[in-house]
């Protein structure tokens, strides 16, 4: 399944808490996510928390937005990736 | 004897059937090699759930030509139902079909219908499991498949029906090998520890258990030597009787065996200790198709055919239409060619009749072998059948060949109206395999010569094929006039199919020529379709009035039949007709700025294995083009798969969409060259075919390449309007149309004021790329304050519920309990569980009632919002 890093926008600030209600919606988008096939791995998030990058898994670049769609998260854009691994020239 | 290693299996079956019970019906497929066990699972399951479950039970058996719908004529035995006598009456396929799914919807228990070794089923039981796939959830029943998966090549009919099965509604189940401690296992319960069983038979349990019971010395070295070494150990008698079941493909029914060599039951029942045989019901069978086949194979040729001449003679003493297929089988093994003549056309016609049109060609194909005693006229006629039945099962050549044949005798009798009528075949055929040259031909000869005779129906359908070719090749006055012709001596005659039929092609024609009666005309094509039940006719008319309509852009007029037109080839199963009509919505979608809908309903055509190229082309191309204007990865693949597809049909109206797609790519890429190179070929191309559209927006490319060009004076429309500078106007014609992708580029190349109008569209649309370029122009300006677009958020709703958990909410307010909304939304309960806790802590509320009148007064859910009405 290919891999894609999806860049997101949040002008006011995403907020996730560190408690129970952060694991909660998390474990929604994840759950959300499912109907179609798409796996939410991990994000980055810029300081001011204004600007996420998140890694998936997905079949297609629609079902990243349908999902998001359902999970009523925005998307700026969406680039299919590869990994590189630097240690793996040594 | 216990299952090993099958317990897992057993455990989902029956997470399964408590679902199915709740009215959730399933599909099971269970799939391995032969000899892995998978009738013992199915029937072990059924046996524990015989007091809780209707159990059904049905199988195809290893006939060369297969019975047409036989493990439904099985099942049909076992139910209350009229199935049966829709059966021999050879009923309506449509008919017999909804009739099942009423058995299977209708049963207070839940059901469990069981048809076995599917790799051998005839062309109308894959349609049936077809049918029943896309349906089966609405009813409470468990449809459950056996097949030897190492038998289904990837062209095998029964993998595209599999492949195409509403992923929700199917469990797959892949029986894998028994493992070495299990073998070893058995082995030492035996007394008999083998050191190399396990290697040797692979784990396969049939094998495992004929290898045990041979009682040789080491590991017999094939499935076969083990079988045959414990038949050999048979009296001679008990032989003879196991010889004769083993040329029997299906059951052999206790009448049949009676009637052929009358055995004493001492031998029938040494079989059956011996393990060889088992009882069915009133029937006796193998133990194994493996081991019904070692025992086949070992008895030589004259036996051979000896045995299936008493199989056949019983059969015969019988009597029964539903024996057909089984006799010409034992006709064609006993080389009893008076048998075959006299049958293999009667199942051949039984076969057509229940549309298992495969078999149909085959039997035809069997008595034509033995013909050559036949008289020329019946011969002739033979090859007719057999020709029309492969030119429906996709064998061209089989057809072409037939065709040729029956041509030949007719011309040798003399026979000038069958002649002609052949030569009209030879160019339908023809032109099904791509021979353009050699259709239009053998058109204009079979025109020629049943002119020369007084008129006749033969006549009025060579009028309407005549047309039917010139319209394909966008001839459209020509199709007309011979059209025309087609429709006055089809009314004379009283010739509804070819009326039908010339109708359509004239109304094509002429409405794509812009003349509105020919919407009409393909109106009452499609009414006098839809009266007369002609399926095919009618799913052709929704389609030609569906794109056509497109291509105008009559956006409302074309979203009603492509409605209309989407519900009915569903209903009817014309899958061709339904998956280009989607293709189409997708472009009607598309084009108005609906991107969600458009990539959905292209990837839905993308998903499906069978789909032939011109439904697959405005499916990439769309995809693509979403993809091209959203930003998004891997347009550029789509687009380059969708343009050798198109070039290969070399027809304009495919080529020119997947063009503008790559052009639009290149220019957002800022590739001028690239746009112009794309644009430029086209552009010639719509010139050569006078179309006006095509030729202002190739232009209109060429121009934004930079390239010198002319504004076509001719054109008025919004691409000529841009050209000219007037970019008021032209996003106002974009507006009137319903584009608004291109009215916002219009107004991008405006005023301010224009500009912020158009980011906010491209922002509304997510036209990634456009915005971008739009905003970097806005700033080099030196405009500020570039406003942010509206962004989709959870402040569309305020109490922050996801679209997933709102739906949850609204049937939580129907009063449906977590079970329903699960099986409403095609979700497992624990996810509704995990919706419900989330809706609840969301709405602070404590049980579902509060949730639910927190959602009611807070206006969250409407109240009075339009319900679906109860069927």
């Amino acid at each position: 399944m290919p891999r894609y890093l999806v860049e997101r926008s949040f002008p006011e600030g995403l907020k996730i808490p560190a408690n129970a209600e952060g694991a909660e919606i998390c474990q929604m988008v994840v759950l959300n996510n499912v109907e179609d096939n798409v796996t939410w791995i991990h994000s980055y998030v810029s300081d001011d928390r204004r600007k996420t990058y998140c890694a998936y898994d997905a079949p297609s670049p629609e079902a990243i937005r349908r999902s998001a769609r359902r999970n009523n998260l925005p998307v700026d854009r969406i680039t299919e990736v590869r990994v590189l691994d630097p240690y793996f020239y040594r | 004897m216990e299952l090993l290693e099958r317990e897992q299996c057993f455990d989902e079956l029956e997470a399964i059937l408590s679902e199915v019970a709740a009215g959730n019906g399933r599909f099971v497929l269970v799939s391995g090699e032969a000899g892995i066990g998978k009738t013992s699972v199915v029937e072990r399951f059924a046996e524990a759930h015989h007091h809780n479950a209707r159990v059904l039970w049905g199988a195809c058996d290893a006939l060369f030509t297969p019975r047409p719908l036989g493990p439904l004529f099985d099942i049909a035995h076992q139910t209350q139902s009229n199935l049966t006598t829709l059966l021999e009456e050879e009923a309506p396929r449509a008919s017999i079909f909804a009739a099942v799914l009423d058995e299977l919807e209708n049963g207070r228990a839940p059901t469990i219908a069981i048809m076995e070794d599917v790799h051998w089923a005839d062309e109308a039981t894959l349609d049936l499991l077809k049918f029943l796939g896309r349906r089966i959830n609405r009813t409470n029943a468990m449809l459950v498949v056996t097949y030897r998966d190492d038998e289904v090549g990837a062209d095998h009919g029964l993998r595209l029906v599999l492949g195409d099965l509403p992923r929700r509604s199917v469990a797959r189940f892949r029986l894998l090998p028994l493992s070495q401690a299990a073998v070893n296992g058995l082995a030492e319960r035996e007394g008999r520890p083998i050191g190399d069983l396990y290697a040797v038979t692979g784990g396969n349990p049939f094998f495992v258990t004929e290898a045990l019971a041979s009682r040789e010395p080491g590991v017999p070295v094939t499935v076969s030597d083990a079988v045959l070494s414990r038949a050999a150990r048979l009296s001679p008698v008990s032989r003879a009787v196991l010889e004769l079941v083993s040329v029997v493909p299906a059951r052999t029914e206790m009448w049949l065996l009676d009637d052929a060599i009358s055995p004493d039951t001492g031998a029938l029942e040494e079989c059956v200790s011996a393990g060889m045989l088992r009882y069915e019901g009133e029937a006796i069978t193998f133990r194994h198709e493996l081991a019904r086949r070692s025992v086949e194979d070992s008895i030589d040729a004259p036996r051979r055919q000896s045995l299936h001449n008493l199989v056949l003679k019983a059969l015969l003493n019988r009597g029964s239409e539903a024996l057909l297929a089984r006799i010409v089988h034992h006709a064609a093994q006993a080389s009893d060619s008076a048998a075959v003549l006299k049958y293999a056309p009667v199942a051949a016609r039984q076969a057509s009749a229940l549309s298992a049109h495969r078999e149909s060609a085959t039997h035809y194909q069997t008595a034509l072998q033995y013909a050559d005693r036949l008289a020329p006229e019946e011969r002739a006629g033979l090859f007719e059948h057999r020709s029309y039945e492969c030119y429906l099962t996709n064998q061209g050549e089989g057809a072409l060949q037939a065709r040729r044949e029956s041509l030949e005798i007719w011309r040798q009798l003399g026979n000038r109206l069958r002649e002609g009528d052949n030569l009209r075949w030879m160019s339908r055929v023809n032109w099904f395999l791509g021979r353009r040259m050699e259709a239009e031909r053998y058109s204009t000869e079979a025109v020629t010569i049943l002119e020369s005779l007084p008129p006749s129906p033969e006549l009025a359908m060579a009028y309407s094929s005549r047309a039917q070719l010139l319209m394909l090749a966008d001839e459209n006055q020509q199709a007309v006039l011979w059209g025309s012709r087609a429709i006055e001596l089809a009314g004379q005659l009283g010739a509804t199919e070819t009326l039908v039929h010339a109708l359509n092609n004239v109304g094509t024609a002429e409405y794509r020529a812009g003349n509105e009666r020919g919407r009409i005309k393909l109106e009452e094509s499609l009414q006098l379709a839809l009266a007369n039940d002609l399926q095919d006719d009618v799913g052709r008319a929704y389609t030609n009035l569906a794109y056509m309509t497109v291509r105008q852009r009559k956006y409302q007029l074309a979203i009603r039949y492509l409605e209309a037109g989407i519900a009915y080839t569903t209903e009817h199963d014309l899958d061709f007709y339904k998956l280009y009509m989607t293709a189409w919505r997708a472009r009607s979608h598309f084009e108005q700025g609906d991107w969600e809908s458009a990539a959905d309903d292209a990837g839905f055509v993308l998903e499906h294995r069978q789909v032939l190229a011109i439904a697959k082309i405005p499916a990439l191309t769309v995809l693509g083009h979403v993809r091209v204007r959203r930003g998004d990865p891997d347009a550029a693949r789509l687009l380059a798969e969708a343009r050798d597809l198109a070039l290969e049909t070399g027809e304009l109206q495919r080529i020119a969409p997947v063009a503008s797609a790559r052009v639009e790519f290149a220019w957002l890429k800022g590739d001028l060259e690239r746009v112009l190179g794309e644009a430029r070929s086209v552009l010639e191309m719509a010139k050569a075919h006078d179309d006006g559209w095509l030729q202002a927006e190739f232009a209109f490319w060429m121009w934004r390449g930079g390239a010198a060009i002319e504004t076509p004076e001719t054109n008025a429309g919004p691409y000529a309007l841009q050209m000219s500078g007037d970019w008021p106007a032209a996003a106002e014609a974009w507006k009137e149309i319903g584009w608004p992708y291109e009215e916002a580029m219009a107004l991008a190349e405006g005023d301010e004021s224009a500009q912020l109008a158009a980011l906010e569209i491209f922002e509304r649309l997510g036209a990634g790329p456009a915005t971008e370029r739009l905003r970097q122009t806005l700033r080099a300006t030196g405009v500020r304050g570039i406003p942010r677009g509206p962004r989709p958020s959870t402040k569309e709703n305020p109490a922050g519920l996801t679209s997933r958990q709102m739906e949850v909410l609204v049937l939580m307010t129907d009063g449906l309990a977590n079970a329903e909304i699960a099986a409403r939304l095609f979700i497992s309960p624990k996810t509704v569980d995990h919706h419900v806790s989330a809706i609840l802590a969301k709405l602070d509320a404590h049980t579902r009632a509060e949730a639910v009148s927190v959602a009611l007064q807070s206006g969250l859910i409407n109240q009075n919002r339009e319900r679906p009405a109860p069927k």
